[in-house]
């Protein structure tokens, strides 16, 4: 009876955490330019991130280790740090995206622009980490963030063409504009395989004393909840793609993007956008700011529970005190957090090489998993979607900077 | 046992399974007249830092003669106290009296403790 309410939670909440500024800018300026053309990529990032998450579940149920603590372990403080360094940086311009993003939704429902917001949001995430559970942070936020399924109501009432949305499913070249097709392949990809998550759900998975026993409650949580999160972003883009696209409207600002439920629901759209958002990347601030800090803690060794008073893991209090207030400068000077945030998500792409095949290695290696490791399927998907990610970034990050 | 494989790198927990940071080095007795023999387990920054560049140890070192707990040397755990190593290392031993939760003391003494909420360190 437990796993089963843990089991329906876990679908819910990985629902309800699936779309935050990442997926909803990406899947926005896609649809908006490029009709449902890149539907594929969305399919291709959540089969990978389905997979993925799936393997840092089961390698904390089999050897409860968490991603970090095994790949220290395994790897050795050097190789470690590299990889700290570039997970960390790219980390903290999606927490800076996604502190935007809230800012953003306030700016929209209030008139008052995003960088007066920086300040008091970054001040509200950090004290629901200074004074909350692990539980309330994964259960509450996430509960929250199901108002993002106004997107697929919106999606359904528009009445797309449904076989040209099954067409977009398949890879196709576009007839113009083939540098800004890539960028947002790649940014679509790196939104949808956050590594972060990776971090946040072992670390999860740890919190609540997962064994093997859950390794079916783990697979079916990550196939559904995960699956349900990549339609909600293919809803974006749908959505996108029907009340942009044909009145040649670009999403570069954010008021833009506010008005794209208005068409399916005139009177509630401009609100539920603003409240989706606020609340999805509340959501994901947190779970960024938490993988942030687990990544160090794990990494070194050091005591870390988000259930403990912060004065008894104070080293982990400390990193998500600092790393939370940091990211507000750049917003308080009212950096564009779009741009950032499409920076960050091709970041993520090109850098997943770094996160992504040393833990490909722990997923198969029999000191830590014994019979449960990788089997030869996940090793493809996943081998096959990083390439495809890591090769498209070198290509489109440098014609996208040449190309302002 | 396969000391870089088993050892190094891997958590160190007390009696109380208090965590106590990782084993960033190991010590050896080398002698002309004996096997080599591990006698102590290594924790500490400089130590950890000098194994990517010794520019990095001696940075750390300098950091924690300034600010800090103060600690000049790293902690040493004698080999007798390990009692076990399997996904962690366990010490017969207490955390704070090696000196491995210097820093963690440190800060919540210093910057944790004095932010409302924070709470406090000492109680149980």
């Amino acid at each position: 009876m437990k796993k089963i309410l843990q089991l329906s939670l876990g679908i819910i909440t990985s629902v309800g955490g699936f779309l935050e500024i990442g997926s909803v800018t990406t899947a926005a300026q896609a649809g908006a330019q490029f009709g449902y053309k890149l539907l594929w990529a969305i399919l291709l990032g959540t089969l990978c991130l389905i997979f993925l998450v799936e393997m840092s579940g089961r390698l904390a149920a089999v050897s409860k280790h968490t991603v970090v603590d095994a790949m220290r372990e395994r790897f050795g403080f050097p190789f470690f740090f590299i990889v700290l360094i570039g997970i960390v940086l790219i980390a903290f311009m999606v927490l800076v995206a996604e502190l935007g993003g809230i800012g953003f939704g306030l700016q929209i429902l209030t008139g008052v622009g995003f960088p007066w917001w920086a300040v008091p949001v970054s001040l509200l995430v950090w004290l629901l980490m200074w004074k909350g559970t692990f539980s309330l942070i994964e259960n509450g936020a996430s509960l929250l963030g199901l108002v993002t399924i106004s997107f697929l109501v919106s999606a359904v009432k528009l009445h797309p063409e449904w076989s040209s949305t099954a067409r977009g499913l398949l890879p196709s070249m576009p007839d113009s504009d083939k540098a800004r097709y890539g960028f947002l392949t790649v940014s679509i990809l790196g939104a949808s395989i956050s590594p972060y998550l990776m971090y946040f759900y072992s670390s999860g998975a740890i919190e609540d004393d997962w064994d093997e026993t859950y390794i079916p409650i783990n697979r079916v949580i990550a196939g559904f909840g995960m699956t349900f999160g990549g339609v909600l972003s293919m809803a974006v883009l749908v959505v996108a793609a029907l009340a942009f696209q044909p009145r040649g409207i670009q999403v570069e600002t954010f008021p833009q993007a506010a008005l794209m439920m208005t068409t399916a629901l005139p009177r509630w759209g401009f609100y539920l956008f603003a409240f989706s958002m606020i609340f999805a990347c509340f959501g994901a601030a947190l779970e960024v700011s938490l993988a942030i800090a687990y990544f160090f803690s794990q990494g070194f060794g050091w005591n870390w529970s988000e259930d403990l008073e912060p004065s008894k893991n104070s080293r982990f209090a400390l990193i998500y005190t600092v790393i939370i207030l940091l990211a507000a400068i750049p917003l308080a000077f009212g950096i564009d957090p779009i741009k950032v945030t499409m920076m960050s998500m091709a970041l993520t792409s090109a850098t997943l090489p770094l996160a992504i095949v040393p833990f490909l290695l722990l997923m198969n290696d029999p000191i830590y998993l014994g019979k449960h490791r990788n089997g030869w399927i996940s090793n493809t998907v996943v081998s096959i979607v990083v390439v495809i990610s890591f090769v498209l970034a070198l290509i489109s990050i440098p014609l996208q900077i040449i190309g302002g | 046992m396969n000391l870089i494989r088993d050892v190094l790198d891997k958590k160190l927990i007390d009696r109380e399974e208090c965590d106590m940071g990782r084993v960033s080095g190991l010590l050896m007795h080398v002698s002309e007249t004996a096997q080599p023999r591990v006698t102590h387990i290594l924790i500490g920054g400089q130590t950890l830092w000098t194994r990517l560049h010794p520019a990095l140890g001696r940075l750390s070192a300098r950091i924690g003669h300034l600010w800090g707990p103060g600690r000049k040397e790293a902690v040493r755990i004698p080999w007798s106290q390990v009692e076990t190593v399997g996904k962690n290392v366990k010490l017969d031993c207490e955390a704070k009296e090696t000196g491995a939760l210097d820093w963690e003391i440190w800060i919540a003494k210093h910057i944790i403790e004095r932010i409302p909420g924070g709470g406090s360190e000492e109680e149980e």
